[in-house]
């Protein structure tokens, strides 16, 4: 059942977490990457961490996770 | 007028700017707010589906919605300043300052607010004492609701303003036709899933600060030592040990006034009785999903200092000019000048761009923005469900079809949202307006918890008894703030120790102190009316009062069903938190 968004809908509210944070992920992965692999890190205090990179990367695995996870499947609206 | 020439001082520069990356972020979350609002306006067609989101949430939405509905950006940003402030002391305002109330409502009053099937705390108020104290709490949090979302409004635009450089008329009017749009399209439901989404996003934007902030600082023990270094004293990283006595620790304030007057009080008022919040309870599917809510937003609240005030430690600690490596020194917004250009309130955005670069810094707006709408939503919400069904509905036509009712909900939200806007540019032209709203919406809270838990735990409450000490607590309330904030200074002085009881109290004091009396005020005018007037038959008081009730079983099967064994163990862990940082 879609959890959240009414009874005659299919997407859950998780699903929208998903996505959301997936997104994020999409765009913070690889511009982290290309900030530390092209030598373009900010001037931010710690920047030799790599914080969009690895904050990237997590957002990423999580906002998956809840995609696939809460993913609408065949049959959903018809169960809620 | 200090206060406006600070703000004043503040437009004319700005923090930082937003590169492509941060605005395509931005630009997602709006996107996909719109989204939602078109997507669930088809599940919104009856007045429980735009109201109460169609009571059918389940424990988990309902409780981070409940917990998400608090966690504003002006809350955010405001409590970190006052971690700079106060320090640690700050987070009694999220520990004693609100997990035992929400345990509390979770337990023990949740059952009645969701077996009374009421739609408002005005609600259950008129089915409990009539229609005097509904009427009288309802214009109250309609009125204060309304011109709370218009100080929001102005703060998102401001705060855009100092980050950013944006223009202030164009944060406005973006911000409160997007929140307008989504919860006109989708009522209380639109708003929780905005405020679930609100709440991964502040994490998201956030959590980053601490973690490496915590990391520069060499860990907790190295930033504590550092603090007392900067700041020449332990008043600010102890939670309690300097509670003996007023002139012990930064904030000006005793144990008595952090226990009874914000955790007994103001705590219990605001998270019980401020419909804001427990509209987004009301939603939950069954009783034992109302009850678990509760419980699960204090569990999730008692996290909220790892983002929040723990900044405003950081900055005590390892705030430094980057050129120069000196501390930077922020001070009270009436006094930014150019050798102190940063106030206490600007302490969030300060470790944002210190740690986060482009990327991190969109999705750190992003969660700011994030939370200043969803403010906005949340008290627009409220306002048009207790605008259509405890005025409109109650006074002014009474009998309509249910879609008159959804439809007034729509068009009261647009409505709502102008009158905030119209606060927006009156708070804009007068800042101390801003200042003497958010004192206006403490007047109610206290004496409204006063009668509310009266009239759920005690049978004798009368109809009069209820109407009469709801008034006699906020009229008493209204009063002692006069006392203390008008006259020459001698005189706020004096008002203020005999309010807090002693001369060495500070502002903050007041606050809990003038809860504590109105509170009390609020009580005794309702027993001693209650005892001269008659009370209702028992029979009429079955799923209202307590021992008029026979409350049905949650549902919980073991014991890790159990709201109550939850309870404990967020207790358990409130107890141990207090303990460590003792």
């Amino acid at each position: 059942m879609a959890q959240g968004t009414g009874r005659g809908e299919s997407l859950s509210i998780w699903f929208f977490v998903g996505i959301m944070t997936l997104s994020y992920g999409i765009v913070l992965f690889p511009y982290g990457a290309w900030e530390w692999f092209s030598g373009h890190e900010p001037a931010t205090v710690l920047h030799q961490l790599h914080p969009t990179f690895w904050w990237g990367l997590l957002l990423l695995l999580f906002g998956a996770f809840y995609t696939i996870r809460y993913r609408p499947r065949s049959g959903d609206k018809d169960i809620a | 007028m200090q206060s406006l020439a600070a703000m004043l001082f503040l437009q004319n520069r700005q923090l930082t700017h937003l590169s492509p990356v941060d605005i395509i972020i931005l630009l997602l979350y709006f996107a996909v707010v719109v989204f939602i609002g078109f997507y669930v306006k088809g599940s919104t067609n009856t007045s429980e589906e735009f109201f109460l989101a169609g009571r059918e949430m389940t424990a988990w939405i309902a409780g981070l919605s409940f917990v998400s509905a608090n966690l504003g950006s002006l809350e955010l940003m405001g409590w970190a300043g006052s971690a700079y402030q106060y320090g640690i002391l700050a987070t009694h305002w999220y520990w004693i300052g609100a997990i035992p109330a929400m345990l509390f409502l979770g337990i023990v009053m949740m059952p009645f607010y969701y077996i009374s099937k009421t739609h408002s705390v005005p609600g259950y108020l008129q089915l409990r004492f009539g229609e005097g104290a509904r009427g009288l709490a309802a214009i109250s949090f309609g009125f204060m609701t309304i011109l709370m979302s218009g100080v929001n409004m102005y703060a998102m635009a401001l705060v855009m303003k100092v980050i950013l450089g944006w223009d202030i008329n164009f944060s406005i009017w973006v911000g409160a036709a997007t929140v307008a749009l989504y919860v006109m399209l989708g009522g209380l439901r639109s708003a929780i899933i905005n405020e679930v989404l609100q709440f991964v996003l502040i994490w998201a934007g956030a959590a980053l600060i601490p973690i490496l902030g915590l990391i520069e600082a060499g860990g907790w023990t190295n930033l504590k030592a550092q603090i007392v270094h900067n700041a020449g004293s332990t008043g600010y990283v102890h939670l309690w040990s300097t509670l003996g006595h007023f002139k012990d620790n930064p904030m000006g304030i005793n144990w008595v006034g952090i226990v009874f007057g914000l955790g007994a009080i103001i705590s219990f008022g605001y998270w019980t009785t401020d419909f804001l919040v427990v509209q987004r309870v009301l939603s939950a599917h069954n009783l034992r999903a109302a009850k678990m809510a509760p419980v699960l937003g204090a569990a999730f609240k008692m996290a909220v200092p790892l983002i929040v005030i723990v900044p405003g430690l950081l900055a005590l600690g390892v705030l430094r000019d980057p050129h120069t490596g000196q501390l930077i020194h922020l001070v009270g917004e009436n006094q930014v000048n150019a050798a102190h250009p940063y106030s206490y309130n600007e302490v969030l955005p300060l470790m944002l761009i210190r740690y986060c670069g482009p990327g991190l810094l969109g999705l750190g707006i992003t969660a700011l923005v994030a939370g200043f709408m969803s403010g906005m939503a949340g008290n627009v919400s409220a306002f048009s469900t207790v605008w259509t069904y405890d005025i409109y509905g109650a006074y002014m036509n009474k009998r309509a079809p249910d879609k008159h009712y959804v439809l007034m909900g729509r068009w009261s939200t647009v409505i709502g949202m102008l009158i905030s806007i119209g606060t927006a540019y009156l708070v804009m032209n007068a800042a101390s307006i801003m200042d003497y709203v958010q004192a206006l919406f403490s007047f109610f809270i206290a004496p409204l918890f006063g009668t509310v838990i009266l009239g759920m735990l005690w049978k004798r409450a009368t109809n009069w008894g209820g109407f009469l000490g709801l008034l006699a607590g906020t009229v008493s309330s209204v009063s002692m703030w006069v006392y203390t904030n008008f006259g020459t200074a001698e005189h706020k002085a004096a008002a203020l120790a005999k309010i807090a009881l002693s001369r060495d109290a500070q502002p903050m004091a007041n606050d809990m102190f003038r809860a504590l009396w109105s509170w009390l005020i609020c009580v005794a005018v309702t027993i001693a009316v209650s005892y001269m007037t008659t009370p209702r038959p028992e029979s009429e008081l079955n799923g209202l009062v307590y021992g008029a009730t026979v409350i049905p079983h949650d549902g919980a099967t073991s014991i890790w069903q159990k709201p109550a064994f939850w309870a404990c163990v967020v207790a358990a862990v409130f107890v141990a938190l207090n303990i460590i940082f003792w």
